[in-house]
């Protein structure tokens, strides 16, 4: 017999939630990835020097990451005064706080590589489909609807920075790979929030189905349009791109919606 | 990678679902995403060419191994605490297991 006080898997589905969705729990899982990294650097990784080329492609997918991560920090500041109840509220705190870190770490990178203006080269080189991904997910989440927003947010952004950067990470330079696992990991704790959240009210409501189905159609073709975007930058060859983008659908078709 | 098969009396391998079930001593295998006294449930995923044991199903979601301290069978439930999902294990086409989600 498993014992339910050390064997995960025995826990009660309300108590797991519980035990997942808390600050508790977040600060005890960061700390084993995070503590000894500096803006999510770890101290051992050597600075490997770019060519000028490779550099400004670098740049380019930073200040594009950067408008990704700005938009989850203020998507997920805004959704915690509309969610359900106050679990899902102290999740979303946690989410607020990574959001953040992400943002300040890919800041940092564009200093390290050489960038004085981040803001204004974040402004010269965004990608238009991000940015209208932006403003739409913004809109979802000023006009209050959470199901809708969460589904933006921590289903087609997160899945598609997950795995993005998990893509990029296979042939970044040492320092720009320690920053995207970093965020990597805290990804997997947003999207699973999102893709459960969203699963459970999907089972008993048919008319919430429908309306994400229109709200994905319009915004797919915006998200698989910014990651072809980046990795084209990266450099990967058009006949690897689509299995990127597989990666990204599996999410939304575990939800349902092929 | 599954853990260490455990010598005790329900320490036999059975292949039918009425057999005993083997037990696994789990140790921590460096995962690092779950606070410290949950790290030993999960580990790395290495890519298709990393066989899982009969402790062990892929989280589909966020493709992390979920590890049991008991031999997995059709039926039972699982956690992945790196993306917060409940799973059942059910079985896969090519006839092993695999985690489904229960939302």
């Amino acid at each position: 017999m498993a014992d339910p006080g050390t064997d995960v898997h025995a826990f009660a589905p309300d108590r797991f939630i519980e035990e997942v969705h808390s600050f508790e729990f977040w600060f005890q899982a960061v700390e084993g990835y995070l503590s000894e990294t500096r803006y999510g650097r770890r101290p051992e990784t050597p600075d490997v020097r770019l060519d000028d080329a490779e550099r400004d492609r670098l740049v380019t997918v930073l200040c594009n990451y950067c408008v990704g991560e700005t938009a989850a920090l203020e998507g997920a500041s805004g959704l915690v005064a509309i969610a359900p109840n106050r679990l899902t509220k102290i999740f979303l705190s946690t989410q607020v706080v990574d959001e953040g870190r992400h943002l300040e770490v890919l800041l940092h990178r564009l200093g390290d590589l050489g960038v004085a203006s981040p803001e204004a080269e974040i402004e010269k080189r965004a990608s238009r489909s991000l940015l209208a991904f932006k403003k739409r997910l913004l809109d979802l989440v000023a006009g209050k609807d959470w199901e809708a927003a969460i589904f933006a947010q921590n289903v087609i952004l997160e899945a598609l920075e997950f795995t993005v950067f998990q893509a990029h990470a296979e042939t970044a330079d040492p320092v720009t790979r320690d920053v995207l696992l970093g965020i990597v990991k805290d990804e997997r704790r947003h999207i699973g929030f999102g893709e459960n959240e969203l699963g459970r009210r999907l089972k008993t409501s048919p008319t919430t189905r429908v309306r994400l189905g229109a709200i994905q159609r319009e915004l797919d073709p915006l998200v698989l349009a910014a990651c072809d975007e980046t990795l084209a930058q990266l450099g990967t060859p058009r006949s690897e791109r689509p299995e990127v983008g597989r990666s990204y659908l599996a999410a939304v078709e575990r939800l349902g919606f092929a | 990678m599954s853990g260490e098969p455990e010598r005790s009396d329900d320490a036999e391998s059975g292949s039918g679902e009425s057999a005993p079930r083997q037990r696994f001593v789990l140790e921590e295998t460096g995962f690092d995403e779950v606070p410290k006294k949950y790290r030993k449930y999960y580990r790395k995923w290495k890519g298709p060419q990393d066989p899982l044991g009969p402790n062990e199903v892929l989280c589909p979601v966020c493709k992390v191994v979920i590890r049991s301290t008991r031999e997995l069978r059709v039926g039972d439930r699982v956690y992945c605490m790196a993306c917060f999902t409940r799973f059942s294990v059910e079985r896969a086409s090519d006839g092993g297991l695999e985690a489904r989600i229960e939302y």
